[in-house]
Formats: C-alpha cells, structure tokens, sequence
C-alpha cells in the first residue's frame, strides 16, 4: 500500500499479468515501474460463507474449478470458465479482469448483475465499491491512483443466475454481446456486457413480472451499442433483445 | 534485473529487463521453441508451463517466473508419450505451433486421464494451428491417452 | 523417432544468424496514398544505419507480372508502403530507431474499392503500366493505360447473346468475396548478406529462382551473383512468394556492411500482402430441362497498391469461372484493378475460390429459378471424359461426377436436403511451368536430392523423398533433401499451384531413370508442361492438368441471431495416387479448415485504407472449437496413377456448398464471409421457405 502511495500513477499494478503484457507488448504502455502483487501475501483465496470472497490474485481458473463457488455460485464459475483459453485463465485474476475495465471482458456483467462489491484498500484505509460504480467506462475505473483492488465480494443466499456468452466468429473470439442476469428475492438484474464502454444496466427495465422478450426490446431500444468488427451497431442491437430473452427464459 | 527460477529441472540465473516478457528470456537461454507470433496470448504458439500450469510465455513478464519452475517441450525429453504420439500420427504440418500444441495436451491429460473428443477440442481450442493439423492433433492427443492410461493400468 | 517439430528442435528463417548481424525495422507511410515531402533523421541513435531514399536511387524497380515497385516509396500508394528503414544492434532499439525517424508527406487522393476503381476519372494508382520481364510474367498481360487495370483477360467462345436467347431461365447476380489474410504462423523473415560483391539471401519463400532474378535485377547483378537459400517456413499459404521483405534487408545490409535481419511484426503482415477482395457477376442460363446454353461472367480482382502477382490471380479467376461444366457458349471478362489498399497477392487456391463461391451460389439459384434438384442440375451439365472446355483444351482424367456423387452421398444429400448445399470444381495448375531435379549417389548408399521445392509445412519433402526411396529401391532414410539453393539446385518455376509432387515426381523418375542409365553417380531428369491461354480470346491450354473437388455440408442457422452452424462438412477430392497419406490427409483437412474459416468469418476490414483488424483477435482464425460437428473427406485414386497435387484443392469449395446448404433454408447469401449479420439480412429478405 505504501509502494502505491507513493508511486500512485506512476506504477502499474500487475496482477496476473495478461492484460499489462498485452499493454506492454502492443507499446500501448512503457511503465516507469511495475508493482507486482505476487508475491503479498494472502491475496489469493476463495471464502465461501454467507457471501463469497474472492481475493484479487485469485486466478480465472481457479474460480471456475473452485468446488464452492460452482456449488453456490454456479453461473459466477461459468462466467470465468468462458473467458478466453485456460492458459489466459491460469494467469487473469479476478482483481485484474475488474481493475482493467476491458469492456469485452466476460466476468464483469456477471458480477454486476450477482451485485458484488470490489474491496480498494489504500494507506487511508479500505472502502466497498458496487461494481456498477466500479468500472466507468473503456479501461476507466472509480479507483483512486493508491488504491488497490484486493477483494470482491459476492452476495451468497438464494438465487438463480446464468451468463450468455453471444460470438459473433470465432469459437476464441470475445462476445459481441454477453449477456448476465440474477434474481434475488424478487429483484432481477440483466446486464448487458462487450456493447459499450461498461455494463449496461437499466435498473428500471429490470421487472420480474415482465415477459421476457419485452424486457430484451427494451434492452435493445435502451443501450447505444459500439460498432466494431464483432458487429454493427444494429446487429448487436437485434442480439441483445434475442439474447436477454433467451438468459431470462434460462433463468424461469 | 537478475532472474533466478528453475527451467526444465535446472536452476538458472539470467539478466533480465523488468519489462520483459518470459519468452524472450527463454529465447536468450536457447529454448528457441517458445515462440511469440501474436503477441496478445491468443495463439498459444509460447505456451510455457508455469509450475505445470499452462501459461502465455509473450505475456508473463519474466520478473514473475522469479524461483518458480518453467517447462518448455526442450525439457520433455522426446519421449513423453505426447511428443511421440505427435510424431506417429503426423499431427503436425509446419510445425511452428507444436510445441505449444504438445505442452498443452499435456497439461490437459494431466488434468483429464482419458478426455472425449469435445473436451479435447474445447481445452485445446487456445493454441492455433494455421495450418489445421486439429483433426490429427485430437486422434494424437487420443493416443497419448490410451498409451498412458495402458501404462498406468498395467 | 523424434520429428524435431515435437521436441522443439524445428528451426525456421526467423531464427537465423550470422556473426555481427543487425536487425531491421521498416518505417511505413500512415496515408493509402500520398507523397513523402520530407524525412528528417537526426534524432535517429548514433549507431544505427538508415535507409533512405538517396540510397535506393541506384536500384532498379521490380514486380513479377508488372514492374511497378520500387525498393523505397517516394509516392506511398497504400498504408504501410515501406518509405524508409533502419537497422540496430537488436529488434528493440531497431523499433526505437525507427520511431524517431520522422516523415513528412502530403496526402494524395486514394481510390479505396475496386468497383471505385474502375469508373472513369477515379484516380490512378499508377499512371502507366510497364510490363515485367521476369519468369513470371509468363502470359500475355493486357494493361489498359490511362486506367488502374493493369491485366484484362478473356475468354470468348460461342455465341453468348444466341445462348441466352435459347434459356428459360436466367440468373444474373453479383457476388463479392471479402479480402482474407494468410496469417502464417511465423510471420516473414528473411536475413541478407553481401559478400565479395555477391549477395546471399536466406529467407522463407516458396519461389527462390522468381526472387533471385528480381534481387538481380533491383541490384543490377547477374543471376548467379545472387544465392536465395530457402529456410523452412512457419506456414506460407502464397504469403510468402515472390519479392517481399527481402530486398529492403539487402539495401540495408548492403548499407551497413554487415548481415542484416529482418523479421516482421505481427500487425504489418497485414500490410505486406494478402487474399484479393474480389466482385464477381455471373449470368447462367439453361433450358428448361436444365442443359446449360451460356454463361456470361466478370471478375474484378482488387490487386491493392501492387500487381505482384495480381494479374496471375485475376487470370485463373477468370478462367475456372465456368466451373467444370460443358457450356456451349462462354464470355469471360477478369480484370486485376489497382487500389490503394496493401497488395493482394497469391493465397491458397489463388483467386479460384472467389470465383468459385459466386459460380457454384449462382447454379443453386438456377436450379431453384427451374425447380430442378441442384444435384441433377449439376450431373446433367457436368463436364465428361474428352470434353472440350471453354478454352478449348480437351479434358481428361475427368472425375468430377464421381467427386460430387460421394459428397452429396456423404451428407445423405438424397434423403433430405434442406440444410444441405453441394459444390463441385475445377482448378488450374500452373502452366506453363517446368521443374527438374539431380540425384546424387554418395559413397555410403545415400542419395542426395537436389531441388528449389521448399517446404512450408505440406509436407512436398516428404512425399518427394518417399517417391525417390521408392524409385531409388531404398529406405526413405537413405534419401537426403537439403535447403534449396539457388546456387546449387537446379532451375524450377515455383512452389506453388500444388504442382510439386505432380511435377517434381514426374522429373524424379526421369532423373532416376538417368542415374542408372549412366553409372549410378548422378542423375538429372526435367519436365516441362507446355501450354498457355491467349489473353483476348481465352483459347489454348489453361493448365495440363485439373484438380477437381467436391463438398456437401449441412448447416443449423439460429434464425434470431444469423448464427451459422455447419455440422457437417465432406470434401471429395481427385488425387490420382497418393504418395503420403498422411500429408495428403493433412492438405485436405488444413484446406477444408481454411475454407471454413473464409466461409463463415476471416475478413480484412479497411477503414480508410487503413486494416482495422490486423491481429488474431480481432481477425480470427478457426480454432478446434470452431471445426464442424463432423468433417470428413476422401482421396479418390484412379486407373491412371497420375499424380493430383491436393495443397488447396478442398478449399475452394467449402464456402458454397455452405452457402448453398443455408440457400436451401430459403436464406441467399451473395457474399462472403457469411457472418450472422449477413444472415440475418438475408432472413429479412427471405420472400419464404422453400417446400
């Protein structure tokens, strides 16, 4: 924490190292210094009690074959287990995937809609940020510059969940749209990740009691998607409404 | 910075920058079968093991391989029942992604003795063959299966 | 035992070196097109060793078909047109050197698209067009001056206007076929040195003689003063023909006095070469029994900044348009077109498979226009033992019926069909070409074989040193193959076309057969194809020798989301005898794989010139997981023992038949990739679902 303090902007957390590498390697980024949290201690766990508790160097790989978190929180699991290749899985951590704010990451939209917390430490201390204010935009996050993501925090208790992973090309390709949704207690939440520069979600569309294909028309006419070589604009437009309704059949 | 770690069962010590990637520090130590080609760990033609993890050598800065252990297909030995299996049913064209391909197949009957077909499909699917060796990589990687499970059987 | 690919031993041309060697970077313009007003390299570190402009002045242009190259561009016609280069003590400072050298330019007006490209008045990519004198350019070109065409190619055969006249039904469409990067796995790589006045070449290519004659001609040297040694190569599929990176290494290192390296970075493979985007109209008529009476096609090749070997490809574009069926009446226009998008060159299959994808949709769409079975349609019109095609060459050893009978049969075609699309096609081999070889006898019983066959990972070594063993009466392991040499190898026109075993066997035999006539020391046998088409008329021989193929697939199409699914693929393909099973299996499933991945989403996406998608994530490739549920093929081996090179010949027809297997769900594609965005367009077209 003190490292960070006083190096602040000027270090760049690495963490499981695949999107830094990737930074570095594509010279998008020339740090001064790497600050690497492999080897601090206890940052790497899974917690399962009433809620689970990742910690932030906890790999993809390990959350996907962790025995408790495919128990209690099965569509969490299945949300890492489709990120990228097991090799990328063996390195990305949870901290990771959260602080690089990749708009086309998989895990996020899960999060989101399961409504877990990420846990920043600093010298001043420690606060909870819900990851809807957590992860503002393409690669921008709430995090002050000494702040360190070192847990997450997911709700346990009952609740039916599922993650849609939409692609558009290849079977390696990231989603053109993911699509993650949660009911808890009455309360629904779709999220809808990889169409803009943070998870969509529209608290407002998000009634239980509405059909399914209504909410993913209205999911579709509310998000302002991004246009890339995944798919236009209009084309993720027609998925999103397809695929929000298939996430909240699976759900019933 | 000066990097210590184990590669293939020997202990090693090299000069390293600390922006640098573990396949480069590979290359300069002669294991010139890691190869970086997409430089984003999508191709998985520098798969290394990492404490017998399969990991993206041109994306682990090499300062994190720091006392740990670091296989590479030189540190095989040529006859593990994967490479040879490779070899017998010529799952392989160029050969540039093989090294990659073996390490992981590997790794994935470490973790699953006898896999099906789709789950060799499914766990292989991170290593990229341009060539498209996929159906004979499987029929090897079956190979492999079958002769480990014979030699642990009997 | 063990295949030095398994146990990380396999070296390849990006892992040369020579004693004091500097490594090379390229600076390349950001403009499609533009001229370079200005280049200031005082910031460039002391020690590193710059190209410029002045230091090329005295090289000679190149380009194998059309000589409109040069080794620096002072007129930048795409982004990524090499301006300048550098050369350091390693890649890193390499890369540094050439970031801090700047360029200035003033932009030009660019002409992005091939139909753009040839209205009148679009702007001209090159204001003339000077015919090459290479090897290469082994067929008659017909530039259009004053225009961006720089190779038109017909055929004219019959009566084209009286066989529409007699048609029932007719289809007119256009089609278009999306640019497609090789993305080798090992990127180019090349190393060049100069010693006593002669430079030596070490380099990834699958044509050592077409490169030493260009290298010769750029440095003003005789042929034999230039030594190309082929290094094995990480994959090429064409990428890796003709001129590419070499001679900018040979100018630096001829500069700095020392060996030069240059291997490129991942993303400016995209801006060295790739496939040609290709628009192809086709117009087909038949009777109403379905007999073919004429067809009417056109081709636009977009050929990007450069010919290279553009016009070869618009050629065969053109002339395996027709497709392998008798037509009586046949007009074919091809034209290869100046843009200014990166040059477009040689890719597995070599321009077939565009026009394939647009032939084979357009005989669906017939077949449906007269509600026949488009297997029938097919059979019916089919081209037969000693037909004559439309360039008037007889056909034989014509095995396209039974190709198509085992693929519509694989995929239980006769069952039910919908879901299921067939293919069938023919394919040129280059011709003319000539290839030879020389055996030598060591002391030990081994046999040395000399020739310029390079490898790429198909395996030619192999199958060459297995027919050699045979005709030899030898182990295989008796038979050496090393590196071809330029110096020490004899003349062969390429490796390319899958020509190799075919030519190469048939010169081995005759090598063999000189090797034992004469004392058993050394044989040299030769082989030539003659043959050739006239440019304005089409007619002669288009290739001595036809690679024929069939495919049936079967889709799933989600029809909310456009997702195609194949779950079946089968490829039928023609390959006389096979010499090694394995490599030719190999081919065939490496083929079917990359046509899969052309069918459904491999696309070089420009935005102003520029690649926007020049990595594997975002041009993706086919994984294991994206191969269909079952694929399968079939070597067919016939009476005449002839041997059929099978490098790409089961690619060109996996798009259509699955395009035409989502065609016979009611959904018509024109254009590939067949994205699911596409397909939902065509969902959205869709009048109704066929019965």
């Amino acid at each position: 924490m003190a490292l960070k303090a006083e190096h602040g902007e000027a270090a760049t957390v690495v963490a499981g190292g695949t999107f830094v590498g990737i930074m570095v390697n594509q010279r998008l980024m020339a740090p001064a210094a790497f600050l690497s949290l492999r080897d601090v201690p206890g940052l790497a766990y899974v917690r399962a009690n009433e809620e689970l508790r990742l910690g932030a160097m906890t790999t993809h790989r390990t959350v996907e074959l962790s025995p408790e978190v495919c128990e209690g929180w099965p569509a969490l699991a299945s949300a890492f287990a489709v990120v990228a290749s097991p090799r990328v899985r063996n390195q990305a951590t949870v901290g990771g995937v959260l602080a690089d704010a990749d708009h086309a990451s998989d895990p996020p939209s899960m999060l989101l809609a399961l409504g877990a917390r990420a846990v920043a430490r600093s010298v001043r201390g420690e606060r909870e940020i819900p990851i809807e204010d957590l992860i503002l935009d393409f690669y921008s996050t709430s995090l002050e510059h000494d702040e360190l993501l070192v847990e997450v925090r997911v709700p346990g208790g009952p609740h039916g969940a599922v993650y849609r992973k939409f692609r558009s090309r290849s079977h390696e390709d990231r989603p053109a749209v993911g699509v993650a949704a949660c009911r808890r207690q009455g309360e629904l939440r779709v999220v809808v990740g990889a169409v803009a520069g943070r998870p969509q979600w529209f608290p407002a569309l998000c009634d239980p009691s509405r059909d399914p294909a209504e909410v993913g028309r209205a999911y579709a006419d509310a998000v302002e998607p991004i246009s890339d070589v995944s798919g236009s604009a209009s084309y993720r437009r027609r998925v999103i409404a397809v695929e929000v309704r298939r996430a909240l059949v699976d759900l019933a | 910075m000066n990097l210590r770690f184990r590669l293939n069962g020997e202990a090693v010590e090299v000069e390293a920058r600390t922006d640098e990637m573990l396949h480069d520090v590979l290359n300069r130590l002669g294991c010139v079968s890691v190869r970086e080609t997409c430089g984003i760990g999508v191709c998985g033609a520098c798969t290394v093991l990492l404490e017998g993890e399969a990991v993206s050598g041109c994306l682990l800065l090499a300062p994190l391989a720091e006392g740990r252990e670091v296989t590479t297909v030189e540190g095989l030995g040529g006859d593990d029942p994967v490479q040879t299996a490779f070899a017998e049913v010529h799952a392989f064209q160029c050969g540039y992604c093989t090294p990659g391909m073996v390490l992981a197949a590997a790794r994935l009957l470490e973790e699953n003795p006898s896999p099906a077909e789709e789950e060799i499909r499914l766990g292989l699917a991170g290593n990229l063959c341009r060539c498209g060796s996929y159906v004979k990589i499987v029929e090897a990687v079956r190979l492999a299966a079958r002769r480990k499970e014979g030699a642990w059987t009997s | 035992m063990t295949d030095p690919r398994v146990t990380g031993r396999a070296r390849y041309a990006e892992d040369l070196e020579a004693e004091g060697m500097l490594h090379a970077r390229i600076v390349r313009s950001p403009y499609p097109h533009a001229r370079v007003t200005g280049l200031d390299a005082s910031q460039v570190p002391e020690g590193c060793v710059v190209l410029l402009p002045e230091d090329v002045r005295d090289l000679g242009r190149y380009g194998v078909q059309i000589r409109d190259q040069s080794v620096l561009a002072g007129r930048p016609r795409h982004v990524g047109d090499p301006v300048a280069a550098v050369a350091a003590g390693s890649a890193r400072a390499a890369e540094e050197a050439a970031a801090s050298l700047f360029v200035d330019y003033e932009e030009l007006p660019a002409v992005p698209d091939v139909l753009q490209a040839v209205q009148p008045g679009a702007p001209l990519v090159h204001e003339g067009h000077e015919l090459a004198s290479t090897g290469a350019a082994y067929f008659g070109l017909r530039p259009q001056q004053g225009t961006n065409v720089c190779h038109r190619f017909r055929i004219r055969d019959g009566d084209v206007a009286g066989g529409f006249e007699q048609a029932e039904a007719v289809v007119d469409e256009t089609f278009r076929v999306a640019g497609a990067h090789h993305a080798a796995m090992e990127p180019h790589a090349c190393l060049a040195r100069w010693e006593q006045g002669r430079l030596e070449v070490q380099t990834g290519t699958q044509t050592p003689f077409n490169l030493r004659e260009e290298l010769a001609g750029i440095f003003g040297l005789e042929p034999e003063r230039v030594r190309v040694v082929c290094r094995p190569m990480g994959g090429s599929f064409g990428a890796k023909t003709f001129l590419r990176t070499e001679a900018i290494a040979a100018a630096l290192a001829r500069k700095a006095g020392r060996p030069v390296k240059l291997v490129l970075p991942r993303d400016e493979e995209w801006q060295t070469l790739n496939r040609h985007p290709a628009v192809v109209r086709v117009k087909l008529g038949a009777r109403a029994d379905g007999t073919f009476t004429a067809a009417q096609i056109e081709c636009y090749a977009d050929t990007g900044a450069y010919a290279d070997s553009g016009p070869g490809v618009a050629q065969k574009m053109g002339f395996a348009a027709p497709g392998p069926y008798r037509i009586p009446n046949v007009a074919v226009d091809a034209y290869c077109v100046y843009t200014n998008l990166p040059p477009n060159g040689a890719f597995r299959g070599y321009g077939q498979m565009q026009s394939t994808w647009a032939r084979e949709r357009a005989v669906d769409l017939l077949a449906d226009r007269l509600g026949l079975d488009p297997l029938e349609l097919r059979l019916k019109n089919l081209l037969r033992e000693g037909d004559r095609y439309c360039t008037g060459e007889p056909m034989h050893d014509v095995h396209y019926a039974e190709c198509l009978e085992r693929a519509a049969e694989a995929i239980g075609w006769r069952d039910d069909r919908r879901g299921k699309g067939l293919s069938v096609i023919l394919k040129g081999m280059q011709t003319p070409s000539r290839a030879a070889i020389a055996v030598e006898a060591g002391d030990d019983g081994t046999y040395v074989l000399r020739c310029a066959t390079a490898e790429m990972g198909q395996g030619a070594i192999h199958a060459i040193t297995l027919l050699a063993a045979e005709l030899l009466g030898v182990e295989p392991d008796r038979v050496r193959f090393p590196a071809p040499d330029t110096d020490v190898v004899p003349f062969d026109t390429r490796t390319t076309s899958s020509r190799s075993t075919y030519m190469m066997g048939r010169a081995l035999e005759a090598a063999v057969r000189d090797l034992q006539a004469n004392g058993g020391r050394r044989g040299f046998g030769e082989v030539a194809n003659a043959g050739g088409l006239d440019p304005d008329t089409g007619q002669g021989v288009a290739s001595t020798h036809w690679h024929q193929a069939a495919a049936g697939a079967e889709v799933r199409v989600d029809e909310e989301t456009g997702k195609l699914e194949v779950v079946r693929l089968h490829t039928a393909v023609y390959a006389g005898r096979v010499v090694n099973r394995p490599g030719a299996e190999l081919q065939n499933e490496g083929s079917m794989i990359m046509g899969l991945g052309s069918a459904l989403f491999e696309e070089v996406v420009f935005r102003d010139g520029q690649v926007v998608n020049p990595n594997l994530s975002d041009y993706a490739i086919p994984s294991f997981a994206d191969l269909p549920e079952r694929m399968t093929h079939e070597l067919l081996e016939g009476e005449s023992g002839e041997i059929h090179g099978l490098g790409e010949t089961a690619l060109p027809p996996v798009p259509p038949a699955i395009g035409n297997a989502v065609a016979s769900l009611g959904l018509e594609l024109f254009d590939l990739p067949m994205t699911p965005e596409r397909v939902t367009e065509a969902i959205e077209r869709r009048v109704g679902v066929k019965a």
